[in-house]
């Protein structure tokens, strides 16, 4: 069964041989080919290698070209600093203060920053692979970027002190946001929303709904009209938010590993596939093979069952030192699992 | 007469209840009030404006306050520290619990976790030395030593970065600085599982929780220095 096949499977409701499985591989990648991370953010063919080369290598369900959250914003002029081997950086908003919203233009994905070398790389991945398996491109989402176009703290206080400035940054943003998306969707891709700062780690439920909704709502409908589903990733706390997370529109649901998979499941299962939640630093990065297991037993006992189907997933992107070991324990215990996906508390015990 | 109408009680809630509210223009204005009326300033910050933010904390733990809130209200705490601070009597600054060297580590620029953390510790009476973000991890140890600090706050929201909380660690021990200096450690990706392995002295999970563990490693520090 081909996790194109399996995933359909899953849609449609009919006996597969297994939940679908991912480990959200990022820059891991770079390590399945031996480079750089830099390498693979910089370099469109290189950032398909290792792409296909880490879907080969572990057999997961999902493949989603990503590195990091900040290629839109720095397409419109955030600065990002990066690494030769880790993970890219904000350096500096793209304005200062909210004086320099007006000098903000929407990205031209044909042009700016190194979105066309990731579009590149998408389209690589897709002539390789969407015969088999779901290929995704990372999009953040209008919140986030805007944090990043005019600095997380400033942000923040725009909300309570300049509502209609931060609307006017969540525009923009969208406005990169869409284009980006149609261009991934022109590519042969689905676009996979990540939208970290509308977490209630960060902002209330109201302030969601005033800045989150609106703008995943159109960014959301424009991807369904393209006849596209919609995964939707906010880390932290989510919980009062799932409800507003289906309502903007998203197929599916990923669930941090700080918010509740048994929680999501009772509260959004009937609405949403859920996604989640193995926790990939405490267990897939920093613990061992039996610990990942374990892991996915629990998530599977949690929410195998629910009602759109589980993903079983890490609750975030997984660190680039992440041992391969351990991603290859949580996609072999998914497969120990299979069909249907039942784990008892006894068979644990 | 002069004790009812200097009676500071009333003034004391406006004040906390101006920082719990957000009103950064009437905090500065009762503040100022406060002095006019001869109150303490000691007492003005410690019952009014620290009180304030000790309330916003405490609606931030149930959920009811978030970033952006507690960003704002210690704004109008610290336009009200600014009216009052130049008005305590000398020695009386010393309300310092302990010195505290905090920074988002290097390789990462996320600084609200840390931001949040700083104003919850200077709240609880701590000094903090704000090294920024993006901070080798050299520099935290340096600037330990320059400061006699009793604490290294390292806040990171990466995993990239977790490796330069153990080099921190690392330094200390070979320079003999600890168990006089400890150090503490937070962010999204870290755990206790993880601060135990690298050797931290503790971990905490949010901004409040970090003013409890800085309370117990201050005195762990200061019997540490007690010959």
């Amino acid at each position: 069964m081909t996790p194109l096949e399996r995933m359909a499977g899953l849609s449609a409701g009919r006996p597969i041989d297994r939940l679908p499985c991912v480990p959200i591989v990022g820059n891991t990648a770079a390590r399945v080919i031996g480079v750089r991370t830099r390498e693979i953010r910089e370099s469109g063919s290189l950032l398909a290698k290792a792409q296909v080369a880490s879907y080969r290598r572990f057999g997961y369900d999902v493949v989603r070209v990503f590195t990091d959250l900040y290629v839109q914003a720095e397409a419109m002029g955030a600065k990002v600093r990066v690494p030769e081997d880790e993970t890219a950086y904000l350096h500096g908003p793209a304005i200062t203060g909210s004086g320099g919203v007006s000098d903000l233009r929407p990205a031209d994905p044909s042009r700016d920053g190194l979105l066309p070398a990731h579009l590149e790389a998408v389209a690589r991945v897709v002539q390789e692979l969407a015969s088999e398996v779901v290929v995704t491109a990372a999009v953040t989402g209008p919140f986030t970027t805007a944090s990043f176009l005019v600095g997380a703290e400033v942000l923040a206080k725009l909300v309570l002190r300049e509502p209609a400035t931060v609307h006017r940054l969540c525009e923009v943003a969208l406005q990169t946001a869409v284009r980006w998306a149609d261009a991934i969707i022109d590519a042969g891709a689905s676009p996979s929303i990540t939208d970290p700062m509308l977490s209630s780690t960060v902002v209330s439920p109201r302030q969601f709904r005033e800045f989150g909704l609106p703008y995943l709502g159109r960014l959301i409908d424009r991807i369904h009209e393209r006849g596209k589903s919609v995964t939707l990733h906010i880390c932290g706390k989510t919980q009062r938010v799932w409800s507003l997370m289906a309502d903007a529109g998203a197929d599916c649901l990923s669930i941090d590993n700080d918010a509740s998979l048994a929680g999501a499941k009772v509260a959004v299962g009937q609405r949403v596939r859920l996604m989640g939640n193995v926790p990939p630093v405490a267990v897939v990065f920093e613990g061992d093979p039996a610990a990942v297991r374990g892991a996915v037993r629990v998530c599977v006992r949690e929410a195998g069952d629910s009602p759109r189907g589980l993903v079983v997933a890490t609750g975030c992107s997984l660190p680039t030192e992440t041992p391969f070991a351990n991603i290859d324990a949580m996609v072999r215990a998914v497969e120990e699992i299979g069909w249907p996906p039942r784990v008892t508390p006894e068979v644990d015990a | 007469m002069t004790i009812e109408t200097n009676s500071p009680d009333p003034l004391f809630g406006s004040l906390s209840d101006a920082v719990v509210n957000m009103d950064e223009l009437e905090t500065v204005r009762l503040a100022g009030e406060s002095l006019n009326l001869g109150i303490e300033p000691g007492q003005a910050i410690e019952l009014g404006l620290v009180d304030g933010m000790r309330r916003a904390g405490e609606l931030f733990e149930r959920e009811e306050y978030f970033i952006p809130e507690l960003l704002i209200c210690s704004d109008a705490m610290y336009a009200g520290l600014k009216v009052l601070e130049p008005h305590l009597p000398r020695g009386t600054v010393e309300r310092r619990k302990g010195k505290v060297v905090l920074g988002v580590v290097e390789g990462d620029t996320h600084d609200i976790g840390k931001n949040l953390v700083k104003i919850m510790l200077e709240t609880a009476g701590f000094e903090v030395i704000d090294l920024g973000r993006d901070v080798a991890p050299v520099a935290f140890v340096e600037q330990a030593a320059a400061v006699d600090a009793d604490i290294i706050g390292l806040s990171t929201l990466m995993t990239t970065t977790m490796g330069a909380m153990a080099e921190v660690v690392r330094l200390l021990d070979e320079r003999k600085a600890r168990p006089r200096i400890k150090v503490m450690v937070g962010g999204g990706p870290v755990s206790q599982q993880f601060a135990s392995r690298i050797g931290a002295d503790g971990y905490a999970a949010n901004a409040s929780a970090a003013v409890v563990l800085a309370r117990r490693l201050r005195e762990d520090a200061m019997e540490a220095a007690t010959p």
